[in-house]
């Protein structure tokens, strides 16, 4: 089980804002809705291509090229086409730091 | 992230930078010719890693998580540098006429068979060698095969190469037993930009096994590569490259094979290990008669990404070009195979052929098989295909019913499903090795 590592600073993020990050070497998007942070696989399961500059409303993101729609919260796919949920890594914000590391 | 570095390792720049580029041909101790194709090179990189990558082809090779930065180049020939270290899959299968190997990018081994030295055969280290023998070298290094100006791998290798293995055959020399070659990485964040150069001359014969590994299951590495190999009017070269990095490697690598008049060029490649491997394989067929064999077998488990852009040129009559791979996917590992046939419109009555055939072991697996065919000739005869499909449970079925138990019967399925392949590779010490590194990686066997 990979160490969380250190991916962002609290102040980094506006809420609303994002960050694509790389997480135990896997392309990550660091998410901040509201004052919660929430990272996920930054690659589409429907088409394998990344999910960076998708749309954010709420908590769902919108896949930029086939209009896939994800809950960054669980991963869980919302609408066609996407059928497979994406990964999504668990979160620890410390001392104005945010630490992510992938889920057991 | 802790991060090991060794002492000798830790007082060079890392990365690839000018700073870089400088402490590294400091290093070389080479003669200016070298230098200054270098100094091109490097000019060439910058300018390129400046442009964005072709976004065709970076679609489906994701690099977002690799920094080239965080690797660097071991000086010349470490003492700790041994290739007795390496678990190697072939070293001690068959008997050679000759080895040679690289650690860290620098030779550490280099025999060659008496007699064949006598007949004018070249087989070592190429930083050596072009030193002493550049008539014979420098019209091929990086001139026909591989260039510099492909892209931004191939001007990074034309940069840094650190050494490789040269097979030079002089006319109508024969050699029948097989050479060996080695390259190795043994420090952790460590890069080899190791080259590999095969000329053979007019009727001339060689068989050529290489392979590459990593000393250390859990240390991370770069391989920045390019192969070359010049076969002649009437000569056959038969060549192996088993890629079996540990799965914390990166694999990127130009590889090429010119075929003259009536030449024969076997190429059979093995890709199992590395984390991410890219490999631009090419073969081109130059003069009239010209054939070649290209046989490719990938297993990726995992989180390995697999990819292989094949290309066959026909630019001269009556040539006969035939490529099969098999891959075998398993976990969340994703294959690319993206084949090209192009025919030049002076190529008439050629034979051309493609099939790449995937195997999915689990359902979370990718693969991405994409056929093609460019052909200015209006008389030739191009067959492709591409299969995807997982394992018939009815398949399993069978075999569990007649006492064998699932990991058995997946054995036998992908066995048989490699065996086509393994049938067109006429090394039976090939043959053994990858069937035993399949074995490995399903997880049965020793």
């Amino acid at each position: 089980m990979s160490d969380f590592e250190q991916i962002a600073t609290v102040d980094e993020l506006p809420p609303g804002g994002r960050k694509p990050v790389v997480i135990d070497d896997t392309p990550a998007l660091l998410l901040r809705v509201g004052d919660n942070f929430y990272a996920i696989e930054d690659v589409c399961t429907h088409d394998g291509q990344p999910l960076t500059d998708g749309p954010l409303t709420g908590c769902e993101i919108t896949c930029p090229r086939h209009g896939a729609r994800f809950d960054v919260r669980t991963g869980k796919p919302l609408c066609m086409p996407a059928t497979e949920p994406v990964q999504t890594f668990e979160i620890q914000v410390r001392d104005k730091a945010v630490f992510a590391r992938p889920r057991a | 992230m802790t991060r090991s570095l060794d002492k000798t390792v830790a007082d060079r720049p890392a990365g690839f930078e000018r700073a870089a580029f400088d402490a590294f041909l400091e290093t070389r101790d080479e003669p200016g010719w070298i230098t200054d194709l270098r100094r091109k090179a490097f000019a060439l990189y910058t300018e390129r890693l400046a442009a964005p990558l072709d976004p065709e082809e970076f679609k489906r090779v994701d690099l977002r998580a690799f920094r080239p930065g965080d690797y660097r180049l071991s000086p010349p020939a470490a003492p700790s540098n041994s290739s007795a270290e390496f678990a190697t899959l072939l070293a001690d299968r068959a008997k050679f006429a000759g080895s040679v190997a690289h650690v860290d990018g620098s030779g550490t081994l280099a025999v060659l068979d008496e007699k064949l030295a006598s007949q004018g055969v070249l087989f070592g280290d190429l930083t050596s060698l072009v030193r002493d023998h550049r008539a014979a070298l420098e019209p091929h290094l990086m001139t026909r095969a591989v260039r510099p100006s492909t892209d931004r791998f191939s001007a990074w290798h034309a940069a840094f190469w650190t050494g490789g293995t040269v097979l030079y055959v002089p006319r109508n020399v024969q050699i029948d037993e097989p050479l060996h070659s080695l390259i190795g990485l043994s420090q952790s964040q460590g890069a080899d930009l190791s080259h590999t150069l095969v000329v053979l001359e007019e009727g001339s014969s060689a068989t050529l096994l290489e392979e590459t590994a990593s000393a250390d299951a859990n240390a991370t590495g770069l391989h920045v590569g390019a192969v070359e190999l010049l076969i002649g009017p009437e000569a056959a070269l038969r060549y192996v490259q088993l890629q079996n990095w540990n799965p914390r490697t990166y694999h990127f690598a130009h590889q090429a094979g010119h075929v003259d008049r009536n030449g024969k060029l076997q190429w059979t490649v093995g890709g199992l290990g590395s984390r991410l491997a890219h490999i631009h394989q090419h073969v081109s067929l130059d003069g009239q008669g010209a054939e070649a064999q290209v046989n490719g077998v990938t297993f990726a488990t995992d989180r390995q990404l697999i990819s292989y852009y094949t290309q066959q040129t026909h630019n001269a009559p009556n040539t006969t070009s035939d490529l099969l791979y098999k891959e075998v996917l398993r976990d969340k590992a994703r294959v690319v195979w993206r084949g090209m046939i192009k025919v030049e419109k002076a190529a008439q009555k050629t034979d051309g052929y493609q099939r790449s055939d995937a195997l999915m072991l689990s359902p979370t697996c990718r693969c991405d098989s994409i056929p093609g065919l460019e052909i200015l000739a209006d008389d030739v005869r191009c067959t492709h295909g591409a299969t995807a499909g997982r394992v018939d449970e009815e398949q399993i079925f069978y075999c569990m019913c007649r006492g064998l138990s699932r990991f058995e019967a997946m054995h036998l399925i992908v066995e048989g499903f490699f065996r086509t392949v393994y049938d067109r590779i006429p090394v039976e010490a090939v043959r053994e090795t990858l069937s035993r590194t399949v074995e490995r990686k399903l997880g049965i066997g020793r």
